[in-house]
């Protein structure tokens, strides 16, 4: 039972991160009907950044979280404004096409800036441990569930009642439609990228504390696929709910069968799921008309 | 005076090429290349044996992307399946080399079946994810597998044997993809004209328009992922014979992209198209490389990166390509001619 606690409770702590990367994805693609390939690589730049920034002055966490999220919006603006939005119009294969570009381009020039050695992460949180249900956990373990609870919320609050979240949600609808109704909709899309690269700096620092910074940590944003899938690629709740399924999954694969299944254990999951239902457990099914 | 290009009878459209000079300048090049190794020195040689390769895989790859329209960023994941069954078949069974490729395309064929199910379901980024997912565990599989695919250490294959003539030298590897290459166009080209292929192009357009018109969905479409993945897995095969060690890493996912990335730069669902964009990329790649070479020489820093200047590279090819040239190479070539032919009344 206690193995079975601290699987859950570790399988929940890596969960969240895949939740956050999760909804990041989510929220471009529910606005644009793009999946950004390059997810993992923006979290990847803006955890260097911070590292770059917490190695500059010496911040407190909170801090260092607030203006690496700021920044991480510049760079969602950017790479919508300089690689998507001429991009516009054209077959969403090729915008996907792109982002993978752009992922590959990302990967390199962190490498070429930070060198491919492992850097451990100086977050500002402390180190030890707390005992949650008698099951040890770190507490920047603790600390990335709250902020992923907030997060949720936030989103929730936003998409639910802001107007920019309706716009969005007016958007994700019926594109023609919400631009007929005096909508600026490449704002929308800029402001889903925006947001997206923000949600996303927070799981990059997150996994950057509990992980170090190397420049395999992309691999995350791929394992945050599963997690979107399972959610459905449009449902921004969907996708955090996801997240923690596929955590536990990971670490009861990990836990009970062993071969090193944690690797891949979501992407089988993703296999059987899509094969039962197509467009996720959480998503819409688009019905086309001919 | 000509005012474009017109196919007037059904044989025409039918036929292989519609354009006799275009015919004879194929062969041409294919004897240009026979006689290539002649004054190419053994680097040179192992270069151009790696396009030819390289272009028996993408031609596969174009097939199933650019005529099917079903995307996959699993490539490599078959790649792999080829090149580690022929190592498994021919060090570990001891099955005769010429029959071990054969075998391994048909292997390979066999998991583009399984992972040409969920096509059926799955349209675009989700089978996009899919094949992606295929991709990974299989690399998964062959790192965990130690027993059949020795892990991480690695496969060390024996030159292929043919009648006791032994594949060693570049020229004959060469001289190997050469023919099989010539077989692939050929193959892939009657494939194209044939009833196969305009079903293909009938899906890719619009699926459901293509079912409407009789086309079998389920048979076309996992038919496309057995044809791909069987060029793909013969592929592997050679690249197998061609590096006589073969590893996990050769088969990472950026290889996958590497591919993609060449049928963009050539030109979506053109046979064509792909073989330019794998000797564009190729040879970019060398480039890169040789450049590199030249700047290493003061304190080396430049040839540390060579593994990121490669992916920058991949990554800004593609986007400079989908953003100013989405028809790619063969797109502005097809432009250019038709400009010439059609003036003063091009459009």
């Amino acid at each position: 039972m206690e193995y079975f606690l601290a699987l859950t409770t570790s399988g929940i702590a890596v969960g969240v991160l895949y939740g956050m990367l999760g909804m990041a994805y989510a929220v471009i693609y529910k606005s644009t009907g793009v999946v950004n390939f390059a997810q993992g690589e923006v979290m990847m730049l803006t955890a260097y950044t911070a590292y770059a920034i917490a190695s500059l002055w010496d911040v407190g966490f909170w801090t260092l979280l607030i203006s690496v999220t700021i920044i991480a919006i510049f760079v969602g603006l950017f790479i919508e404004f300089v690689f998507i939005r001429p991009m516009l119009g054209q077959e969403v294969f090729s915008i996907v096409m792109v982002t993978i570009g752009l992922a590959v381009a990302i990967r390199a020039i962190v490498v070429m800036i930070w060198d491919a050695d492992p850097i451990p992460f100086p977050s500002g949180l402390p180190g030890d441990t707390v005992s949650v249900l008698g099951v040890g956990m770190y507490k920047s373990q603790v600390y990335s569930i709250i902020v992923f609870l907030a997060l949720v919320f936030i989103m929730w609050v936003f998409l639910r009642f802001s107007r920019i979240g309706i716009a969005m949600r007016a958007t994700a609808n019926l594109q023609t439609t919400a631009l007929l109704m005096g909508i600026n909709v490449k704002r929308v899309f800029a402001i889903a990228w925006g947001l997206s690269a923000m949600i996303s700096a927070v799981a990059g620092i997150f996994i950057a504390s509990v992980q170090d910074l190397m420049p395999d940590m992309w691999f995350n944003g791929l394992k945050a696929f599963p997690a979107v899938i399972v959610g459905g690629l449009d449902s921004v709740f969907g996708a955090a709910l996801g997240g923690i399924i596929i955590g536990l999954v990971e670490n009861y694969a990990e836990g009970y069968i062993g071969f090193n299944l944690k690797e891949i254990a979501g992407f089988i999951v993703i296999l059987i799921v899509l094969m039962i239902r197509p467009y996720g457990l959480f998503g819409k099914e688009e019905i086309e008309r001919v | 005076m000509r005012s474009g290009h017109f196919i007037e009878s059904y044989d025409k459209l039918v036929n292989l090429t519609d354009n006799p000079v275009k015919m004879a300048w194929s062969w041409i090049l294919v004897l240009v290349l026979a006689l290539a190794p002649l004054v190419l020195d053994s680097f040179w040689t192992s270069i151009c044996a790696t396009v030819l390769i390289t272009a028996i895989g993408i031609i596969g790859l174009n097939l199933l992307v650019g005529t099917t329209g079903q995307i996959s960023l699993g490539h490599s994941g078959f790649l792999a399946v080829g090149a580690y069954a022929t190592a498994i078949l021919t060090m570990d069974y001891q099955v005769p080399g010429i029959i071990a490729i054969l075998l391994s395309g048909f292997i390979a064929a066999f998991f583009g079946l399984i992972v040409g199910i969920p096509s059926l379901r799955l349209k675009g980024l989700y089978l996009a994810i899919t094949t992606m997912a295929f991709a990974i565990i299989i690399n998964h599989v062959i790192l965990n597998a130690e027993d059949i695919t020795r892990g991480s250490e690695g496969f060390i294959i024996d030159p292929l044997q043919v009648f006791g003539f032994s594949f060693e030298s570049d020229a004959s590897i060469y001289y190997l993809s050469l023919i099989i290459l010539v077989l692939t166009v050929l193959g892939a080209l009657n494939l194209m004209r044939s009833h196969i292929g305009r079903a293909w192009v009938g899906i890719r357009d619009h699926d459901i328009a293509a079912k409407v018109m009789g086309i079998n969905l389920t048979t076309y479409k996992l038919l496309a992922f057995m044809v791909s993945a069987f060029f793909a897995g013969i592929a592997g095969s050679i690249l197998a014979f061609q590096l006589q060690y073969i590893n996990v890493d050769n088969f990472s996912l950026l290889l996958g992209i590497e591919a993609l990335s060449m049928i963009i730069v050539g030109g979506l669902g053109s046979i064509s198209g792909s073989i330019v964009g794998v000797i564009f990329i190729i040879f970019l790649n060398e480039l890169v490389r040789i450049t590199t070479g030249i700047f290493a020489d003061d304190g080396g820093t430049m040839s540390l990166y060579i593994h990121e200047m490669k992916g920058l590279l991949y990554g800004v090819v593609i986007v400079l390509f989908l953003r100013f040239e989405p028809d790619g190479i063969m797109g502005k070539w097809r432009d250019i001619k038709n400009y010439w032919s059609n003036w003063p009344f091009h459009h």
